[in-house]
């Protein structure tokens, strides 16, 4: 009994031994040598880097709204509690002025930073882990070209056992790629190049695909659609009901370059952002390899019941100026605060009177009856970059009460979408904490 | 330089593609009877026709307008439903301060333009987002009115 119990505690040694030596063992540094010799230098490094820092956009994360681009400080607020984006520019006190090249890589590709500490997961490591040593570096290029900007992000606020950093790296082992996307024979050349842009550049997956209980991407139900920080990220598969399996490649192009696509409404929020700080500066060839690897990702029916009505009866009954007259009868709270504040821009046919960007018809933010989208559209308006100019709609967040704003939803939806909806003032005042 | 065609004249203008025509109209052209109220959208008293269709020029970028027509309220009166509808306004004295009404008229010659004889709910649907501080509200109904039976 007594050479059973020495012999189990011996094992118990060893296994903690194990995972002590695996959870503090110092991380070391990648062979980034052959890489550096690679890469162009000069200009050409920056502006190969400029254009990937943009592709994986960098600056929506590291940068506050109104702040110093890649300053940092930008706060992600999780279930486990609040972590802030660090300072990238190259300040060598609050930035990462002191990074070698191998620490970058080591960041981007493993989630470790220049002391060795583990980074949380709300940094897409897992993503930019599929990225090739070259594109890495010519980002660090690019960006220790850019004016340095001091400025020291806050302290994150997590709790134990999240605080612990050492715990990342179990969630490392089972989560993270171990090397850069490899190409795969059995599929274009611009297949290969979308599913490199979109793994592991712009990260779509990082909002459009569902995590699983431990907070990781679930790939089993990829690109099915998410909902973060108050907002939905929409189903993203070529499912044809719930997801993009009848958008046409040339919508699916509009959409992504320019943010607006006829018949599907404008890209706003997050995405909106997206579009605004790094699709749009992509090249056509670019994007249209993302279309082309998009639309092959498999179906995957989701839950979510923002699917458009194509043709929806008040809205084919209306004209660009006015509801029909059946419509026009409902005379409720919502329908006067469309007439006044809204109908102007959008028009009632959806068919966007102030600016194509101002449509709403197709749009799934007008077909989900959750409201999720639309709430955060009314509170916080949009805005996106367009070769005409920048097209904005004002944040109404100060102008209604939470009764109005649930009023003017409900009513959109109905009308625009042929959605039945119950959203509630509640709703919309947990939609403005967000 | 961006071109436009302004009340049927052939224009130029050096401005960024951003600038809103509400600026180019007044500060760049000296067109200013068109007004400045919010500069969001939201008020109505910048309100000008792009082919005829009432815009909010203080949203609207210039590089957006194209090669469509741009009619101010200094033009409007040559316009047949312009031309009613500032006689009428004259004519019930619609007019309180003045500030929202060259947008009230951009957007009821329009609304007379596409529906010559609009009841009350197409009034108020038309009209909503015309806002006016001094409540010039039921004259501007009555004024609508009377236009369209001119
Ligand atoms: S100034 Fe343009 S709508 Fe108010
Ligand atoms: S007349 Fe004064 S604001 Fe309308």
């Amino acid at each position: 009994m007594k050479r059973l119990g020495l012999l189990f505690l011996a094992a118990v040694v060893v296994v903690a031994a194990g995972v002590a030596i695996f959870l503090f063992k110092p991380a070391s540094l990648p062979d980034v040598s052959e890489a550096q010799a690679k890469l162009p230098t000069g200009q050409a490094l920056i502006d190969r880097g400029e254009y990937l820092t943009r592709a994986a956009d960098c600056v929506a994360c590291h940068t506050t709204a109104g702040g110093k681009p890649y300053a940092g400080g930008l706060a992600f607020k999780l279930p486990f509690g609040t972590i802030y984006s660090p300072n990238i520019t190259a300040d060598k006190d609050t930035g990462i002025g002191n990074w070698s090249d191998a620490e970058f890589v080591r960041a981007l590709h493993q989630g470790i930073d220049k002391d060795g500490q583990n980074l949380y997961p709300a940094f897409s490591y897992a993503a930019y882990a599929q990225m090739t040593t070259e594109d890495a570096l010519a980002i660090k290029a690019y960006l220790f070209s850019l004016p340095t900007i001091k400025a020291e992000a806050p302290k994150n606020e997590l709790g134990f056992p999240f605080n612990q950093r050492y715990v990342m790296r179990f969630w490392n082992l089972l989560f993270v790629p171990s090397g850069p996307l490899q190409p795969d024979p059995a599929q274009t050349a611009e297949w290969n190049r979308g599913a490199y842009l979109v793994e592991a550049m712009a990260h779509c997956g990082e909002c459009h695909t569902p995590r699983n209980l431990m907070f990781a991407v679930d790939n089993g139900k990829k690109f099915a659609g998410a909902e973060l920080q108050g907002w939905k990220a929409y189903n993203i598969s070529s499912d044809k009901k719930t997801g993009i399996g009848n958008w046409t490649d040339q919508q699916l192009f509009d959409y992504l370059s320019k943010g607006h696509a006829e018949g599907r409404g404008s890209a706003t929020g997050s995405m909106g952002e997206a579009v605004d700080f790094s699709l749009r500066h992509l090249t056509p060839d670019d994007i249209k390899s993302i279309v082309t690897y998009v639309k092959s990702v498999p179906p995957q029916t989701s839950t979510d019941n923002a699917i458009v009505e194509a043709e929806p009866a008040a809205l084919t009954a209306s004209t660009a100026y006015a509801p029909s007259a059946d419509g026009a009868a409902q005379d409720g709270l919502g329908l006067k605060l469309f007439q006044g504040a809204c109908a102007s821009c959008h028009g009632w046919n959806g068919e966007g009177i102030q600016t194509p960007y101002a449509a709403l018809k197709g749009s799934r933010t007008v077909n989900d009856p959750d409201g999720t989208n639309l709430i955060q559209v009314i509170l916080k308006g949009a805005h996106m970059t367009t070769p005409q100019g920048r097209q904005s709609m004002p944040a109404f967040a100060n102008a209604y009460s939470d009764v109005e704003i649930a009023a003017l939803s409900n009513y959109v939806l109905g009308h625009f979408g042929g959605k039945e909806s119950a959203i509630t003032p509640e709703d919309v005042a947990t939609a403005r904490k967000q | 330089m961006i071109a436009l065609n302004i009340n049927g004249e052939d224009r130029t203008v050096d401005v960024p593609e951003d600038m809103p025509l509400l600026w180019v109209l007044r500060d760049v052209i000296g067109l200013t009877g068109t007004k400045f109220g919010c500069g969001i959208a939201q008020c109505g008293a910048c309100t000008v026709q792009l082919d005829g269709r009432p815009v909010r020029s203080c949203v609207l970028p210039v590089a957006s307008v194209g090669t469509r027509s741009i009619t101010t309220i200094e033009a409007v009166g040559a316009t047949p439903a312009g031309k009613k509808i500032q006689d009428a306004w004259l004519d019930l004295e619609v007019i309180q301060c003045g500030y929202c009404q060259s947008g009230q008229i951009m957007s009821a010659s329009a609304l007379l333009n596409r529906n010559p004889d609009p009841s009350d709910r197409d009034i108020d649907t038309a009209m909503s987002g015309n806002i006016c501080r001094c409540g010039t509200y039921p004259r501007i109904r009555a004024a609508i009115k009377q236009a369209a039976k001119a």
